[in-house]
């Protein structure tokens, strides 16, 4: 008797091809065909149908009489059975993997529609931890189980089926122009799966040391024709709560005067001090007319006049604009018999929350395979995007970043909306801080002709792809040959017009990046018996990398205002500053995985790489990795509510090749002086005896599932020791040398991770689900470099304006930041006679560190039959910043605290002789509570607070370390997806789903005023733990329409 | 690489380092109090770590200057095809300029590593007492002198002071020796004594022999001060002149003041030292000052007058009369400003000046004119000003001390900490304060 049937998902409804249908008890069975039919022959005894497909839950269905049985297979939920993607693109069933992995869905990283999608898994992987700066496409840092490299790379490497793909940041100068991460195309994303540890990167070698994001594509299936329109428009607004409220009682000044009195066209006035790059000035009186800067301003309609001296309408918040965001894609997929293809084009534009900055985005996705033969699979795709930037934001301490202004350098008398029209009315520069002369500006430029005049722009063709030949030698045997490429091309153009503070120039950057892959694998799947199953791969890679770059400038100005061209220069150009640098790597893997029973796994793989960039002869290096994975399904059979369980272990080495370029030593060549050539040596010292780096790393893990899946947990324990670490160490200047290149150093990251699920509710039409990821990572600079007298206890990693810096220090977490502290007196903050706090004598107290305790994500998805609601709130406890912003701008009177009452109810700017003065908490040095009431305005521009406290030796830093700690809602999406009902069954629309998105809407507790705390200075390893001037954080909300025909 | 390029880049480097006006590095000016600040007060408040001034000050010597100082001596030595008397007097130009980067070194901050420094493999040197060092450097600087063959050239293109005229090379040493000398006058009177009077003979004789390095007008090769103060290459208004030079050059009607400084009104105004001044309202720098092709001066004329004046006051036997030498030191300082003979015979002939019968001891009277014609050659001035005593610097507010050196680089704490902490503890104290080991009257 025949049985047949189609066996389809209850996803998409589309048939499955390849289930397996076996009759129960029996060795009969069949599997779905191209279209997820079956036919079998139902023998004497065969009673039951099993149902069965990697991913989904299996299902037994009663013959009962039937000859027609048409099944729908469900998703499994079980976290277990999940098929994810490991190195080297295996697809592998997560209950054999001897390590962590943590898988996102793409329309996770979709639907909030990031500029940089890898922002938006903040909060969704236990174990990342992920800073995003708050510019327009700018900089965001992905580092995986913490720092491990103390001067190195510390960002995971991006894969995308199988193309390592670079997540450079090429921003030479101080403007952020993001990483190249940011053009990778969301809406191509099928999945993305985080491998932490090194034992499941050992394979790709030791550019993984700091772990992977693997990203699998979406793909066309065989026989179909899908379209899908998915249309987003997201408006983003700042977050009030993240900058600058101003002290409104005082204007323009260091000291309380104005200028001498002069008649500018209205008679004998007095005038603002617009040199003043400060608010500790006079206070405001409606009833005062004076001059403002306008009054200087030939355009301006008070040209001459004089105007009351008040308090900005408008203060700098009005100068962030509504940012847009808009995005159109549209992918078309589907197969034939043989072939399956996918093309997507995605048109991103984005204006951001600055005047005049805007990104375009154009990316195109192509993948297509073909089975030649039945043996023969040829897979190929190619990927182009293009992003144009204008007026991508400075940042850190520049002209290009108005924060430098906003909250550092401001006079509170200042109307934002007043400079935007002074600046159209003529298009010059109208600045509120005119020099002495009142000539032209002194520091600061007109807010609005510096966005509109001194903008940079961008372009960068980004192009990755691969081209991939399998071929089936045996039913247990194939070869994989696959050759990659990726290949960035930047162009990146800046200026400062004629008429700017600063001398004019116009510069430009291109940088050309590539990057090629050569991969051979045999592929191997047999069981060795019935009880033991075998897979593994050997394989062989070669790397080619190949970077080239010049950054040209005009020299001592520009002879033709707005010509923006090299030629244009004032003088003889300095020569280019140009770069070229090449590494190759040749390496031989190999890995073997044993199942016993389906219940224990061994995995071991080896490694070894050839690097072209450590001396010759010594510079191949070998290593291994080992784990061990028990499934508990068996053992735990009896136990009902347990529904599923594992514990693993594992052990791996990485080894890792130095930085271009840091073995042999070259002359520098400075700009010749005239007609004389100079040359100098370089102030690193590299080193001719490097030997690899080296990370080990153990990890142990236990997954369980219980009560049917509706609640389980991922727990891994780890630790990783970076040992032998190649480090451009800083060395004493009296060297000769300002840095040197050693082999030394070891960093011990341990820590754990948790990822848990639960779905506290369940019926027919209502589901609640929570995902919760929490991670913990403590990390401790174990060993410098040096030995007995000459062990060397620190290595700053970055010194700051402000006169603090970031450092690794024996004994301390990466990155402890140092600076004066207080004098304490039992404890408590001492002042000095005066009543300013006391600053004790080493700067180089650590004052902070800027490791987060732990971090975690609350993940909450309800759902109600076609409505789903779901939000993410994100937590980063701990985690020090200081800030050069407050440091700077308490000391020129723009925040709230140096203004006010004091607690005698008198203006604490009046002098203390008059009932003025600040009284900062304290004691004084004989320890009793302080009661001496600092000056607040001494009259020579000294202040209690940040850098002109003290008689200019400043406050104590620590006085400005904050605790970055926060609670974010990061994500907030109601998405309501059409019954499929109401498209009849002949429609071309086969789906359509409305998404309200909101990103970033709520700071829901954070401990640093004024500021975002997650905001840091661009990418890198000292990016974090400082602030200078600090974009605010901006609220995103829009809206998507998904469409599928 | 030719060794003369590394050469002619630690020639530049030094230079710079000492004539730079910026706040990050070089605040000099302040510490005599010929220029002041009209805003920002960290520096002349003395404030030494929120800009970290003395680590650019140690990486500009150390890194910048000797190392490659080094590098040229090692390439001459390595070379083969250069005859000898030429390759001696190459070593010799060298030498000198180690010296005199040494001496700044040691004259800046006190002990520093010397007998370690410049070894990449070895990242803690300890630091080395600075007198002895002191001596080192002047043994160095004989024994550089007596390598000199003026019959043969050195480098020539190369060299960005004498373009190889190996005869000023050998009055640049005497100078220096003289100079460097000088310094230790009061601590070792006698070997003072007996290089002073070797050196004497050979010294500079007119302004034609300074040692001057000719900037460029365009950058990176202009004078660093035109990078800091208002022309085309900044719009900073962060300097005006101090009153207390300005004031004492009103006095005396010093003809210098209009190449020195710009007029408010007609007249010269100094901005109250250490206070904020509104830039406007004072009188700033020259535009000769400023201009980006202003010479750089490591050594001149006025300055070796003055001290031979000296060495006369002290009993050493140099010839001439300290009158004259003093006279001939205010006339060369005049007359390389761009001043008149008429100027200086008025300047000269005012009782307030002349040596007979200007006001104080001697080392009133010449420190007085030195503190003068050192204008805008801070790190000198600060030095005579440091062993002269005069004129009389007062801190702008009470508690603060007009440095006596700079503080050892805040991050050599964490760098080299055991050998930074042992040599504070032996010269007394990493403090501004801390007089250095020739600062003992």
């Amino acid at each position: 008797r025949r049985v047949t049937g189609t066996v389809t998902s209850d996803e998409d409804g589309l048939p499955i091809p390849g289930a397996t249908v076996l009759v129960k008890d029996t060795s009969v069975g069949a599997a779905t065909d191209i279209d997820g039919k079956y036919s079998l022959t139902l023998p004497e005894n065969g009673t039951v149908l099993v149902f069965s497909f990697i991913g989904m839950a299996t299902q037994e269905i009663p013959v009962s009489g039937q000859s027609v049985i048409d099944v729908v297979l469900e998703f499994d939920a079980s976290e277990l059975s999940e098929v994810v993607v490991t190195a080297m693109g295996i697809e592998r069933n997560k209950n054999e993997l001897a390590y962590s992995a943590q898988q996102v869905q793409g329309d996770q990283v979709s639907r909030t529609r990031s500029a940089d999608f890898v922002s938006t898994l903040s909060g969704k992987v236990a174990g990342l931890d992920i800073r995003s700066n708050n510019t327009m496409g700018g900089s965001t840092n992905v580092v995986i189980r913490g720092y491990s490299s103390i001067s190195g790379n510390n960002q995971a490497l991006f894969v995308i089926d199988g193309v390592p793909v670079s997540n450079a940041n090429n921003s030479p100068s101080a403007v952020d122009f993001g990483n190249t991460a940011s053009d990778i195309n969301p809406d191509n994303i099928e999945s993305i799966n985080v491998l932490k540890g090194a034992a499941a990167t050992a394979l790709y070698g030791s550019r993984a040391a700091n772990g992977v994001i693997m990203i699998t594509t979406k793909k066309g299936k065989k026989n179909s024709m899908s379209i899908d329109i998915n249309s987003g428009v997201i408006w983003s607004s700042m977050d009030k709560s993240t900058f600058v409220e101003y002290q409104k009682e005082y204007g323009a000044g260091y000291i309380q005067s104005f200028r001498a009195s002069q008649d500018l066209g209205s008679g004998e006035a007095p005038v603002v001090r617009f040199q003043d790059d400060a608010s500790y000035g006079p206070a405001f009186d409606p009833n005062l007319q004076v001059y403002h800067w306008d009054a200087i301003d030939p355009t301006s309609p008070n040209f001459g006049k004089t105007k009351p001296w008040v308090a900005a309408e408008n203060d700098p918040s009005a100068y962030y604009e509504t940012g847009l965001n808009s995005n159109q894609s549209i992918t078309i997929s589907g197969g034939g018999d043989e072939t399956t293809f996918n093309l997507g084009y995605t048109r991103n534009d984005i204006k951001g929350n600055l005047p005049n900055s805007t990104i375009d985005k154009n990316m195109v996705n192509f993948s297509a395979a073909y089975n030649a033969t039945e043996k023969l699979t040829v897979s190929a795709s190619a990927n182009y995007t293009r992003t144009e930037g204008i007026g991508r934001y400075g940042v850190g301490y520049n002209g290009t970043n108005p924060n430098q202004q906003f909250r550092q350098w401001w006079q509170t008398n200042v109307d934002v909306r007043e400079q935007e029209s002074a600046y159209f009315r003529n298009r010059q520069n109208e600045t509120w801080n005119w020099n002495g002369a009142n000539t032209g500006p002194i520091y600061s430029d007109n807010i609005y002709w510096s966005r509109y005049e001194n903008y940079s722009n961008d372009a960068r063709d980004n192009i990755y792809g691969y081209i991939m030949l399998n071929y089936e030698l045996t039913d247990w045997m194939s070869v994989m040959g696959r050759a990659t490429l990726n290949a960035t091309t930047d162009m990146q153009e800046e200026r400062l017009a004629v008429g700017s503070a600063g001398v004019p120039f116009y510069s430009r950057y291109n940088r050309d990046f590539k990057e090629s892959n050569y991969d051979l694998m045999l592929n191997f799947d047999r069981d060795i018996s019935e009880d033991l199953s075998f897979n593994g791969l050997l394989g062989g890679n070669i790397r080619r990398e190949e970077t080239s770059s010049i950054d040209a400038s005009t020299n001592g100005g520009l002879v033709v205002p707005r010509l923006y061209s090299l030629s244009n220069t004032v003088n003889p150009m300095t020569p280019p500053v140009e770069g070229y640098s090449r590494r190759g790597v040749d390496g031989i893997y190999a890995n073997a995985n044993f199942g016993y029973r389906e219940k224990l796994f061994l995995e071991l793989s080896a490694r070894q790489d050839k690097s072209t960039t450590l001396p010759e002869g010594d510079n191949t290096y070998f290593y291994p990795a080992a784990g061990l994975n028990y499934v508990l399904n068996d053992a735990l059979k009896n136990v009902s509510w347990i529904s599923a369980g594992k514990i693993r272990a594992n052990y791996a080495e990485v080894g890792n090749d130095a930085a271009p370029l840091s073995v042999y030593d070259i002359y520098d060549k400075p700009t010749a002086f005239g007609s004389i050539p100079l040359f100098s040596l370089p102030s690193t010292k590299n080193n001719s005896n490097l030997k690899p780096e080296r990370q080990k790393s153990y990890e142990a893990g236990l997954e369980m599932d219980f009560f049917n899946s509706l609640f389980g947990f991922d727990f891994t324990v780890y630790q990783t020791n970076t040992v032998d670490q190649i480090l451009p160490v800083d060395i004493t200047a009296a060297t000769g040398y300002t840095r040197r290149y050693v082999n030394a150093g070891e960093v011990e990251n341990r820590g754990f991770e948790v990822s848990a699920y639960v779905t506290p509710i369940q019926t027919n039409n209502f589901t609640w689900d929570m995902r919760l990821n929490f991670s913990r990572n403590r990390n401790e600079v174990i060993s410098l470099y040096g030995e007995g007298d000459s062990k060397v206890e620190n290595v700053p990693l970055a010194s700051f304006q402000g006169g603090v810096s970031v450092n690794a220090a024996v004994g301390h977490p990466y990155g402890v930041i140092r600076g004066n502290d207080f004098v304490y007196t039992n404890g408590q903050r001492t002042v000095d006679e005066n009543g300013y706090y006391m600053v004790g004598a080493d700067p180089s107290t650590i004052i902070g560190d800027p490791n987060p305790d732990w971090l975690g994500g609350i993940n909450n998805t309800f759902t109600y039959k076609g409505l789903s609601l779901a939000f993410l709130i994100d937590i980063r406890k701990g985690g020090d910043v200081w800030s050069l912003d407050r440091w700077y701008g308490d000391a020129t009177g723009i925040y709230p605290e140096t203004a006010g009452l004091n607690d005698k109810g008198n203006p604490s700017r009046l002098p203390v002789s008059e009932g003025g003065g600040m009284l900062l908490p304290g004691v004084k040095e004989d320890g009793t509570p302080n009661d001496i009431y600092a000056e607040n305005q001494n009259g020579d521009g000294q202040t209690p607070l940040g850098y002109a406290a003290n008689n200019y030796v400043g406050t104590p830093r620590s006085l400005y370390i904050y605790d970055g700690s926060y609670v974010k809602l990061r994500e907030l999406v109601l998405s309501y997806s059409l019954p499929s009902s109401i498209f009849g069954s002949n429609s071309a629309i086969k789906k359509i789903d409305l998404e309200l998105v909101g990103r970033n809407l709520w700071i829901i507790h954070k401990n640093m005023e004024y500021s975002d705390p997650e905001e840091g200075l661009g990418n890198g390893n000292s990016a974090r733990g400082y602030q200078s001037g600090a974009y605010p954080a901006m609220r995103n909300y829009g809206f998507n329409v998904k469409l599928n025909f | 690489v030719p060794s003369e390029t590394l050469f002619s880049n630690a020639v530049k480097n030094l230079t710079d380092a000492l004539t730079s006006a910026s706040v990050n590095s070089n605040n000099y000016r302040f510490y005599v109090q010929h220029w002041t600040a009209t805003t920002y007060l960290d520096e002349p408040r003395y404030n030494m770590t929120s800009r970290i001034i003395p680590q650019n000050m140690w990486q500009s010597l150390y890194r910048d200057v000797l190392s490659d100082l080094k590098e040229s001596k090692r390439l001459v030595m390595e070379n083969t095809a250069t005859i000898e008397s030429v390759k001696n007097n190459q070593l010799a130009q060298i030498e000198i300029m180690e010296v005199y980067a040494w001496s700044v070194l040691l004259n800046t901050f006190g002990d520093v590593p010397y007998t370690q420094a410049l070894d990449p493999e070895n990242s803690l040197p300890v630091y080395d007492d600075a007198q002895t060092t002191y001596n080192a450097i002047l043994v160095r600087l004989n024994d550089a002198l007596s390598l000199i063959n003026d019959t043969a050239a050195g480098y020539a293109d190369g060299d960005l002071l004498y373009e190889g005229d190996m005869e000023k090379w050998v009055m640049f040493g005497n100078s220096l020796k003289l100079k460097l000398a000088m310094v230790i006058a009061d601590v070792d009177a006698a070997q003072a004594k007996s290089l002073v009077e070797q050196a004497a003979p050979n010294v500079f004789t007119s302004n034609d022999d300074n040692a001057v390095l000719r900037y460029l007008s365009s950058q990176p090769n202009n004078n660093p001060v035109s990078n800091s103060v208002t022309g085309i290459y900044s719009t900073r208004e962060d300097y005006v002149a101090a009153n207390t030079l300005v004031d004492i050059m009103n006095d005396l009607e010093d003809p210098r003041r209009q190449q020195f400084f710009t007029q408010v009104d007609g007249e010269y105004v100094g901005g109250i030292y250490g206070y904020t001044n509104s830039y406007p309202d004072f009188s700033t720098v020259s535009a000769k000052v400023a201009a980006p092709d202003n010479e750089g001066l490591l050594l001149d004329y006025s300055e070796v007058s003055f001290l031979l004046a000296e060495a006369l006051e002290r009993g050493f036997a140099v010839g001439g009369t300290i009158e004259d030498h003093y006279n001939e030191a205010i006339t060369a300082s005049i007359e390389y400003w761009g001043g008149t003979s008429a100027e200086v015979d008025a300047y000269l002939g005012q009782s307030s000046v002349a040596y007979n019968s200007a006001a104080g001891d001697w080392k009133d009277k010449i420190g007085t004119q030195k503190w003068i014609a050192l204008y805008n050659r801070g790190f000198d001035a600060w030095l005579e000003w440091r062993r002269l005593d005069a004129p009389t610097l007062l801190p702008p507010v009470e508690g603060l001390v007009v440095p006596l050196r700079l503080i050892y680089p805040v991050n050599e704490a964490t760098l080299n900490g055991t050998n930074k902490n042992a040599a504070s503890a032996a010269i007394g104290g990493d403090s501004s304060a801390t007089p250095l080991w020739w600062n003992v009257n």
